[in-house]
């Protein structure tokens, strides 16, 4: 069988999470599966979105939601996506500015992220009594687990962010310059843009994404339908390809930061970019340093399967959110977007992989095995910041 | 409303809207509060650069109703996906409040397109003379290289050159660096 296309173009945004990408094209990996690709460093998720669309990128690192909203034609263009590869878990944190960050001191009763989205209802409360603006948090694009993890946790407090909260979207590297222009109080966003803003005094990191959900889904290898039909040898080589970047990655990511770095497709000083990796970014009220483990996972705990399960999530948030019309009946897609099956053509053979395509989520507080093809597979902590189990198979999203 | 960082396209595309009996209410350049400026001015159209980093900001305001009663959505039916096509490939974009005549949304979008394209296609061509400027010095340095070290006349100098580069499948400019690159290093 033989690759269909050897000359590719892929699309990604600077974010610590494009590493595969650039590893895979950096270090040769595409090319040991004779493909040639060229990186596409875009300025929007949206252009990312069209840009695939249209066919002027073969494939690219995506939103994972994204992949749904466009499939669904929400927000957009209608074009069915696909995708067989997860980018990795985790990467998100949420920042307020320093003035934020004091007036939460002051109201809160407990340190912990939950106590964190409490006290920030308090300042919510108090500011529409005293008939202040409401506060502004910024997140990436609407369709973006950022919005729904800043979202389900304020919500694990009682505050209903499309209610109390004012929402907007920014570019992720202008997050910093608009906390320090008053321009919003606090944003969620992929690193190293929350270390940048840290480390340049900009605001206080308040809870990392893990503390949200641990281990979360959040960038995916994404591509057309129609594209992954044509071109089926030549999508299975890039994910072997993204497979191997992966794996070296997470086998030392402070040896692989520096291609983000000296690429210039991450512009940011070095330093800011191994924060997370180093366990030196201060976190929540107590401003305490936070683990490793808290940031990227690359490639351990079957981070990069596409898990259908995940996918039933964000439908879940999309119609929580109030981004799904009555009409769209988004479970019917799920299985066409999530496709778990091409993952296991291309990898069932070298590993094992989870038996199932859908797991629950809330119920680990630690690493746990489940079933797999040949043999356990080790899959990472899964606890929910509101204690709640989620069950695919009681979400509206497969009803 | 026009949101672009190239000032001479954004007037040009201005003064083609202007001569269809367009209004243009703004011209932006990108991250300077877009979302502001588009609640403020209400423009019906917003035509942005492929490349700004601000059509995420629109997104998010088109996808959120409750703040605005005419939102804004992506020029985005099925039937214009050709037009969409066109679009992208010019690197133009556009939103649209909800409920407009098309035939008027067409328009300004076709113009977008045509203005888009036209620069782009100057901005290749400077590109291209650039390259072939520089490909051109690098030859010359390199003939020179040769008859200076090699004592070969102008002539000789160049067939060798074109030998090489048809013997090693190379383009020119790449057999003219590879020579520099030789000389430098023996004269290290």
């Amino acid at each position: 069988m033989s690759i269909e296309k050897r000359k590719l173009k892929l699309g990604y945004i600077p974010l610590t999470d494009c590493l595969p990408l650039v590893a895979a094209a950096e270090l040769g990996l595409f090319a040991d599966e004779g493909l040639e690709v060229e990186l596409s460093r875009e300025a929007s998720w949206s252009t990312v979105r069209d840009k695939l669309i249209v066919g002027e990128l073969d494939g690219a690192q995506l939103l994972a939601p994204m992949a749904l909203s466009a499939t669904l034609g929400l927000g957009g263009l209608r074009k069915p996506m696909v995708t067989a590869f997860s980018l990795g878990l985790n990467g998100n944190a949420i920042t307020v500015s320093n003035a934020l960050f004091a007036e939460l001191g002051l109201h809160a009763e407990e340190a912990s992220p939950l106590g964190a989205a409490a006290a920030l209802g308090k300042v919510v409360a108090q500011r529409r009594e005293r008939g202040r603006q409401p506060l502004v948090l910024a997140t990436v694009f609407p369709f973006s687990n950022h919005n729904y993890l800043l979202r389900y946790w304020l919500a694990a407090a009682g505050v209903d962010a499309g209610r109390d909260i004012k929402l907007v979207a920014l570019p992720p590297s202008q997050m910093g310059a608009n906390l320090r222009l008053g321009h919003i109080d606090g944003f969620c966003v992929g690193e190293p843009w929350n270390s940048c803003a840290v480390a340049e005094g900009h605001g206080r990191c308040l809870v990392t994404g893990y503390e949200i959900w641990q281990n979360a889904p959040e960038k995916v290898f994404g591509v057309v339908g129609d594209w992954a039909m044509q071109h089926p040898e030549t999508h299975a080589a890039l994910l072997r390809a993204l497979d191997r970047a992966c794996a070296w990655i997470d086998d030392d990511p402070l040896q692989a930061l520096p291609l983000l770095h000296r690429g210039e497709h991450v512009d940011v000083p070095i330093e800011q970019l191994q924060m997370p990796f180093n366990g030196e970014l201060h976190v929540g009220l107590g401003q305490q340093r936070r683990g490793r483990d808290h940031f990227h996972v690359f490639h351990r705990f079957a981070a990069n399967f596409p898990w259908r399960s995940h996918a039933c999530w964000m439908v879940d948030q999309m119609a929580r959110s109030g981004q799904l019309p009555d009409a769209v009946m988004a479970s019917n897609v799920i299985a066409e977007v999530w496709r778990s099956d091409i993952y296991r053509a291309v990898f069932g053979d070298s590993r094992s992989l989870p038996l199932h395509d859908y797991k629950s989520e809330g119920e680990h507080h630690l690493a746990w095995q489940c079933e797999g093809s040949r043999g356990a597979v080790t899959l990472g902590p899964d606890r929910l910041v509101d204690a709640a189990v989620y069950s695919p198979q009681s979400s509206p999203a497969l009803a | 409303m026009l949101v672009d960082d190239l000032p001479a396209r954004a007037a040009l595309l201005e003064q083609a809207l202007r001569d269809q009996q367009f209004e243009v209410v703004a011209r932006l350049a990108t991250a300077a509060g877009l979302a502001d400026e588009v609640a403020r001015l209400e423009p019906d159209v917003i035509i942005i650069d492929i490349d700004s980093p601000d059509r995420d900001t629109l997104e998010h305001m088109a996808s959120l109703h409750r703040d605005n009663p005419r939102p804004v959505v992506m020029f985005a039916g099925e039937r214009e996906t050709a037009t969409i096509e066109r679009a992208v490939r010019a690197g133009v974009s556009a939103y649209i409040v909800d409920g407009l005549n098309p035939g008027r949304v067409r328009t300004i979008v076709d113009v977008a397109i045509a203005r888009f394209r036209e620069y782009q296609a100057l901005r290749r061509e400077l590109e291209e003379t650039r390259t072939q400027l520089a490909d051109r010095k690098q030859i010359d340095r390199a003939k020179a290289l040769l008859m200076r070290h090699r004592k070969m006349s102008e002539e000789a100098a160049y067939k060798a050159m074109r030998k090489m580069a048809m013997d090693r499948g190379q383009r020119l400019p790449e057999v003219a660096a590879n020579i520099i690159d030789v000389f430098d290093l023996s004269e290290e």
